[in-house]
């Protein structure tokens, strides 16, 4: 019976890990070192965490999360173990050939550690031209996750989820791996998990799965197939190589499949970004898959160990460069680090900061040689060699001692051997930022289209509904305008709230504007008898401005349509019933609101100046007549409030209902302030960002 | 400054560095941009070529930073601190000109008058 099959090769499964394991502690026992072994028990303590945390956990975000842990976690134990194995056999090797530990000098000169920096990972996308701008169907999401392995050290990087809507994976950590030779292999992994909402991996039971694949459609019944089996890609099969020590447990969850690779060394160091291939496992079948663009961008810097501490430190006599006395020699506290040798007076003048007295540069270029010994004092001398542009410098040092001499030439040596193993690290220091530890980013909602978030049911209190929803997302955005750099829309909340406030003008002014808007006018009465109806006409109370207003003609001194039918909303919650009257000319409005000046950056709609651009696609205007500005106001305008706004300055060019499709149809007000709202926030209208 | 897909795109271009402006919490440069590949091209009331889908500047705040540092409306911005701007949406444009950490920020811009400038002395020369 299938059940019983399956509980027994579980239960092997499980025999066979206790022997792994007791194998492992036996190694470790016999190589007297405990630092892996607890290493591996922690690992494997986190893992089972993470296989409880997973199958416990409802959320998909939480799953993914410790699916990703449990990733790494298996990834650390196996290198852990392939590097026990290797040091038992390093230590079988070594009983058998008898070798003396230490070596000669100038046999096994092993070159300096260095810390080795990642950052700024970028992998851009490439995806099909009609999947990104049309935005069609529905949102294929995958969480990625980048792992990077150099030598015993593993880190993860923080899960994002990538859909369609991102031209790139960016990954903000950086990572610094701190003992790495200057043959080091930085592996980098991304992997990358489905994460459909629809098809939760694992809970369905198989037969009724195939039946679901099978009825739905092809490509969905395929994209669930393979989100069900672990098929070829499975995490257990990756890495090739390394045997499996330790099989890992199969649990019930967001797998993460590996999706592209790549290896890095010291010849891609370099202190700017660069970029490098990927090599794409998987294809376009599988559930996992996003199109890569193929390569990586990254900062790959490396500090090496000999640029950064101080290789030498020592008393010294440095002989006086300005000739005369033989004798002279300057007693000094050197200090070799870097690419220079620094001279101080003083011992304390290190620790103090101060600067030394002279520098003695060695790089690539210099030479030392040891000269013959000096008849006084029987000691060598060390002659130092640098070319400063054309000119040889040579400095003369000496020691007390054959032996600080000596010492002294070793340190050299070994610095020149660590220069050229580090190449190009040791042309310059490069800069590691260490991440410091700060407060995680606020939470910035996904950056999904506002449509997606809208569901509008057809109710009479409309407005109110779609009022509702603004003012939660301009809650949930309250963080991002801690960033300064709030959505372009958010203004609209921010002004009109200061705006609308204690503004009454008398509806005697519209008057003033009939001239300029002839077809204005039989619509502007009804405002009273509409007012029970949405609240809508509170639109007006936005669009007062405290200025003399007039039928403007300057184009110029426009915001775009944008604050003003959104206010109308957020005013609706705070004034639903106040009658306002008619307003004045949109442009007195937002003549005073650009006298207001920047208002921090990003928060402005900004005016355009002329040819001002039509904000409204669905205008059947040309973009770039200057009527366009004054049709886009006479479009919000109207659908905003079915009061006529004198804000309107189209001079009769355009009519307004020719926006809402079809001259002379009258939408209901709450179609026409959805309409509005879509509108605006249509992906077709150009937009403009101050900053 | 038309782009032919494939092929690399050449331009004269100016370099505009401009030093952000504190104003309470935030840096503000002075200018706005608008363009990107996820915005409608056709709209762009500054392109000669109505498909160039780059960011171009709308409008300069005056006496503002950008101001002063000689960037001027209707300029197209290629490069931002390095980062291209041909080929970036709206959003991530804006991102690169408002770090919080950078308070410079170098520009290398183009405008027609740029392109007129560099014909006409390669014309007032004779070829020899």
């Amino acid at each position: 019976m299938p059940v019983d099959k399956h509980a027994n090769m579980e239960e092997k499964l499980w025999i066979l890990e206790d022997l792994n394991m007791m194998y492992i502690r036996q190694i470790a026992l016999s190589l007297q070192d405990s630092d892996i072994q607890k290493k591996i028990d922690h690992e494997i303590r986190m893992r089972d965490g993470a296989c409880k945390l997973l199958a416990a956990c409802s959320q998909k975000d939480q799953a993914l999360e410790a699916a990703k842990s449990l990733q790494t976690c298996s990834t650390r134990i196996m290198a852990y173990m392939s590097e026990l194995q290797r040091m038992k056999e390093a230590q079988v090797m070594q009983k058998v050939t008898r070798r003396s530990s230490d070596a000669g000098p100038m046999g096994d000169r092993l070159p300096c550690k260095g810390k080795v920096a990642i950052s700024d990972l970028r992998i851009p996308l490439m995806w099909k031209d009609t999947e990104y701008f049309k935005n069609k169907g529905e949102l294929h999401r995958c969480a990625v996750f980048c792992l990077l392995q150099l030598g015993e050290e593993i880190f993860d990087t923080d899960m994002v989820i990538v859909d369609r809507t991102l031209t790139d994976i960016c990954f903000d950590n950086t990572i610094v791996f701190s003992e790495a030779s200057p043959g080091f292999e930085l592996r980098v992994e991304l992997y990358s998990c489905c994460s459909e909402d629809d098809y939760s991996a694992g809970s369905t039971p198989r037969k009724l799965a195939s039946k679901l694949s099978s009825s739905l459609g092809r490509s969905a019944g395929k994209k669930l197939r393979a989100a069900m089996e672990p098929g070829p890609c499975s995490p257990v099969s990756n890495g090739g190589g390394a045997p499996l020590l330790l099989p890992v447990p199969s649990v019930p969850g967001p797998k993460y499949h590996l999706l592209a690779h790549t290896t890095l060394s010291l010849s891609h160091v370099q202190d700017s970004f660069r970029t490098h291939d990927l090599i794409i496992s998987g294809n376009e079948e599988c559930s996992y898959w996003l199109p890569l663009y193929g390569s990586m961008c990254c900062r790959l810097a490396a500090q090496p160990h000999c640029m950064t501490q101080q290789m030498m430190s020592g008393c010294l006599k440095v002989k006086q460069q300005c000739g005369g006395d033989p004798q002279s020699w300057t007693k000094v506290h050197a200090v070799l680090k870097g690419t220079n040798l620094f001279c101080y007076y003083r011992q304390e003048d290190v620790e103090a900061n101060v600067e030394p007295a002279f520098t003695i540069g060695i790089n690539k270029e210099t030479r030392i040689r040891a000269s013959e010994k000096d008849p006084l004092s029987k000691v060598q001398n060390i002659c130092i060699s640098n070319h400063y542009g054309g000119e040889e410098v040579t400095h003369t040092v000496t020691t007390d001692s054959r032996e600080e001499t000596h010492r002294w030439m070793e340190a050299f040596w070994q610095h020149f051997y660590d220069m050229s193993q580090w190449k190009q690290c040791c042309d310059d220091l490069m800069k590691i930022e260490l991440p410091s530890p700060r407060k995680p980013a606020p939470i910035t909602p996904k950056q999904g289209s506002l449509y997606h978030e809208m569901v509008i049911e057809s109710s009479d209190d409309l407005s109110s509904n779609v009022s509702d929803i603004l003012a939660r997302r301009m809650q949930e955005l309250e963080l991002r305008s801690q960033l300064g750099t709030s959505p372009t829309w958010m203004s609209a909340f921010e002004e009109s709230n200061a705006r609308c406030t204690g503004r009454s003008r008398h509806c005697t002014r519209m008057s003033g504007h009939s001239p300029c808007t002839p077809h204005r006018l039989p619509r502007s009465p009804v405002s009273p008898h509409r007012c029970p109806q949405l609240g809508l006409l509170s639109s007006d109370a936005s669009l007062t401005s405290d200025s003399d207003s007039h039928c403007s003609t300057s184009p110029c001194s426009h915001h775009h349509g944008w604050p003003e039918p959104t206010s109308s909303y957020s005013l609706l919650s705070s004034s639903p019933s106040r009658l306002r009257p008619r307003t004045l000319s949109l442009d007195a409005k937002l003549s005073t609101l650009r006298g207001r000046g920047y208002g921090g950056g990003g928060t402005f709609q900004c005016s355009c100046q002329p040819p001002p651009s039509s904000l409204l696609a669905p205008l059947p205007i040309s973009s770039r007549s200057p009527r366009s500005k004054h049709s886009t106001q006479t479009t919000l305008s109207c659908s905003s409030s079915t009061s006529s706004n004198s804000s309107s300055n189209s001079e009769g060019s355009h009519s307004p209902e020719s926006s809402e499709g079809g001259p002379f149809s009258r939408p209901s007000p709450a179609r026409r302030s959805l309409r509005n709202l879509r509108a605006r926030l249509d992906p077709r209208n150009w937009l403009q960002s101050q900053v | 400054m038309s782009f032919v897909p494939g092929q690399p795109v050449t331009a004269v271009v100016e370099r505009v560095e401009i030093q952000k402006l504190r104003q309470g919490e935030n840096l503000i440069l002075g200018f706005s941009i608008g363009g990107g590949i996820d915005q409608d091209p056709g709209q762009n009331p500054f392109s000669e070529d109505k498909s160039d889908k780059g960011i171009y500047v709308t409008r300069i705040s005056p006496k503002g930073p950008a101001d002063l540092a000689g960037l001027k409306m209707g300029d197209k911005i290629m490069q931002v601190n390095g980062w291209d701007m041909t080929m970036v949406t709206h959003d991530q444009a804006r991102k690169k000109l408002t770090k919080k950490r950078e308070d410079v920020v170098r520009l290398l811009v183009t405008r027609k008058s740029l392109e007129e400038a560099v014909k006409h002395s390669k014309c007032s020369y004779p070829k020899h």
